[in-house]
């Protein structure tokens, strides 16, 4: 049985914009569920319906196969952390923890005995008693998970929690949220536009753009095999050309004649490779690419070189030297199996 | 009365205090310069004016009065209405008070929260009472009571207070409901809160200090209030403002004015002082703090 699940869910806003175009989902439970997009894509709309904020205009919300699509959020069985964190400034934060179950009847001696449970397991005992204002971003962050907690949720749903952190913090707080999300074995809806955090945390990725689901895949998947040239640019870098097919295994590019592994199909419109794919120091046999280099970039563990070919704009590579160790000219070979194709446009 | 450590530059960083020291002690001395003349100054001739016996007067050239006594107190509480007019006075206002920010609220509400067409007409619109002038809206106000057939002068006082000072209630709580926070809302809403639950974690805390305010500064402008108290209400229902106007104009005396004064003004004071405590002892989180 599916935790969560929309059917064919479409939202339209009173002033027209349509933020969501048919979108199903379906979420296991104990699975952590990223929606990956950029801002507009739809991504909050979508949990906020999850919620029970947003009715969708059309289509149906299920968890554990009832429906759900008109429940208020304070009749389901989902917990929201918001990205503001939205802790209630007047209350402790054993208060605040406890709001949830109070709400919902749980006697006083349960209630007071999960609340100092959870403080321990979160490693907020000893800020039980002061006001929100008085903890750091990271704190407020994880009694803001906390609280969410104590409601004993199926689903937790995820706005953007660590875009108000730091990037070390951020670090921190998300190997946090998914140790705590195993140890407690809840559904996680994670919503964000970091990809790398996308990556690092879920089991699977759903990328939306446009109000539309883009691709669904684990990180894996969606990072070495996108279907689209969307996600292919969204999710890390990628380098996509127009290409010619000449058999099922032959493709002709700006870049010179390419053998791949996976044949195009018929919707596909470019071919796309990683800057991180290229061999280095191979200079004969299929696949191989000389070239000028127009422009390098430093990066610490990589240089990222920029190459000049007309009619393939922006292609780069990750080159693994330091910048100086290089000449102007580069030569690498790019394997058939790390050549993939994806349809759609462009930006 | 706002005290200075709720202003934003009393809460900002010291750093800027010390840089700007010598700028901040005049604007200090300058304030409690003015401060001294426009209020210390008058309570203080208010104060001794009321206590000046009869007898002897308080005449140029002498500083101060040369004899006091309480006679005055004694004369104006004994021979006029004035322990009527107090208890008058300290029903209305509060009653004033407590409705105007009952009819207030929702329209603010709707000011702070909505998006409709014509909204900044309206706005405009619930400031009128704020422009008529006290006498001519009272003439023609109870004009209109009677041919209503309102016979009862405290409810037809209440009315007029009412819509005289919506316009204050209505500022103070819009700005008030506007600073209640959606995601607090939508926090609370999400944890199973009912709707009273939610207006009590979410609402209440940022509309505290609103509602304080605007029942002070109704009830203070109420109390104060003279024009519609004296045409709606005289002469069966005394407030303490027409006691205090009739010792004024032609039959001028100005010590008992000063007691009658006193009488007004001073449990005001102690009310606002003593609210102004209740409101931050109230709202902790509202003070200091990092974000």
């Amino acid at each position: 049985m599916t935790a969560l699940r929309s059917i064919d869910v479409s939202k339209v806003f009173e002033d027209g914009f349509t933020a969501l175009s048919g979108i199903n989902l379906s979420v296991e439970p104990g699975e952590f569920v990223t929606l990956l997009g950029p801002s507009g894509c739809g991504k909050t709309t979508l949990l906020k319906i999850f919620a029970g904020f947003y009715a969708p205009t059309t289509g149906r919300i299920e968890q554990n196969g009832a429906d759900v699509t008109n429940a208020p959020p304070e009749k389901r069985d989902t917990a929201m952390c918001f990205q503001s964190y939205a802790l209630f400034p007047h209350l402790s934060v054993a208060e605040n923890v406890e709001f949830g179950p109070k709400q919902n009847k749980v006697p006083k001696d349960d209630r007071v005995k999960r609340v100092n449970e959870l403080l321990r397991q979160v490693d907020l005992e000893a800020n039980r008693d002061k006001l929100p204002n008085k903890l750091s971003g990271g704190q407020q962050q994880r009694v803001a998970l906390t609280r969410a907690l104590a409601m004993r949720p199926s689903v937790v749903l995820f706005d953007e929690p660590l875009s108000n952190l730091d990037a070390k913090l951020r670090e921190q707080v998300r190997r946090e949220i998914r140790s705590l999300q195993r140890e407690f074995g809840f559904t996680a809806i994670y919503v964000t536009h970091d990809q790398s955090e996308a990556l690092a945390m879920s089991d699977r990725v759903v990328v939306m753009n446009g109000g539309k689901v883009e691709q669904i895949g684990d990180p894996e998947e969606v990072y070495q095999r996108p279907e689209t040239a969307f996600v292919a640019d969204f999710i890390g870098s990628a380098n996509l050309l127009p290409f010619e097919r000449v058999d099922d295994h032959t493709v002709d590019t700006p870049l010179g004649r390419f053998t791949v592994d996976d044949p195009p199909v018929a919707d596909s419109r470019f071919l796309c490779w990683r800057p991180e794919a290229a061999d280095y120091g191979v200079s004969e046999g299929e696949n191989v690419v000389a070239s000028d280099i127009s422009e390098r970039a430093y990066q610490g563990a990589y240089t990222d070189v920029h190459i000049a070919v007309p009619g393939a704009p922006d292609q780069r590579l990750h080159w693994p030297g330091s910048a100086s160790s290089m000449s102007d000219r580069v030569t690498f070979r790019l394997p058939p199996d790390r050549i993939r194709f994806v349809r759609g446009e462009l930006g | 009365m706002v005290s200075l450590a709720d202003s934003p530059t009393a809460t900002a960083p010291k750093k800027r205090l010390r840089t700007g020291g010598t700028l901040n002690r005049i604007l200090m001395v300058l304030l409690l310069t003015v401060v001294t003349i426009w209020l210390v100054v008058p309570f203080t001739m208010a104060v001794l004016w009321s206590l000046v016996d009869p007898e002897t007067g308080w005449n140029y050239p002498d500083l101060l009065p040369p004899s006091l006594t309480v006679l005055r107190w004694v004369e104006v509480w004994t021979t006029t209405a004035l322990p009527q007019a107090i208890a008058n006075s300290y029903m209305l206002a509060p009653t004033v008070a407590v409705v105007t920010l009952l009819l207030a609220s929702p329209t603010a509400y709707c000011f702070a929260r909505y998006d409709f067409p014509g909204k900044g007409l309206a706005q405009v619109a619930t400031l009128l009472p704020l422009v008529v002038p006290g006498f001519v809206l009272a003439i023609f106000f109870s004009s209109l009571i009677f041919s209503l057939g309102i016979y009862s002068r405290f409810l037809s006082i209440l009315m007029a207070h009412c819509v005289l000072f919506l316009p204050y209630a209505i500022r103070i709580m819009t700005v008030s409901f506007g600073q209640v926070r959606q995601d607090l809302i939508d926090a609370a809403r999400d944890l199973g809160a009912s709707p009273f639950a939610v207006f009590r974690a979410a609402y209440m805390p940022a509309l505290l200090p609103g509602i304080l305010a605007s029942l002070i500064i109704v009830f203070i402008q109420s109390i104060e209030e003279f024009a519609i108290a004296f045409i709606v209400g005289a002469p069966n229902f005394t407030t303490i403002p027409s006691i205090l106007y009739s010792y004024l104009g032609y039959n001028f005396i100005r010590p008992n004015a000063a007691v009658v004064s006193l009488i007004l003004v001073v449990p005001n004071v102690l009310l606002m002082l003593g609210l102004e405590r209740l409101l931050k002892s109230a709202n902790p989180a509202q003070m200091g703090g990092k974000g």
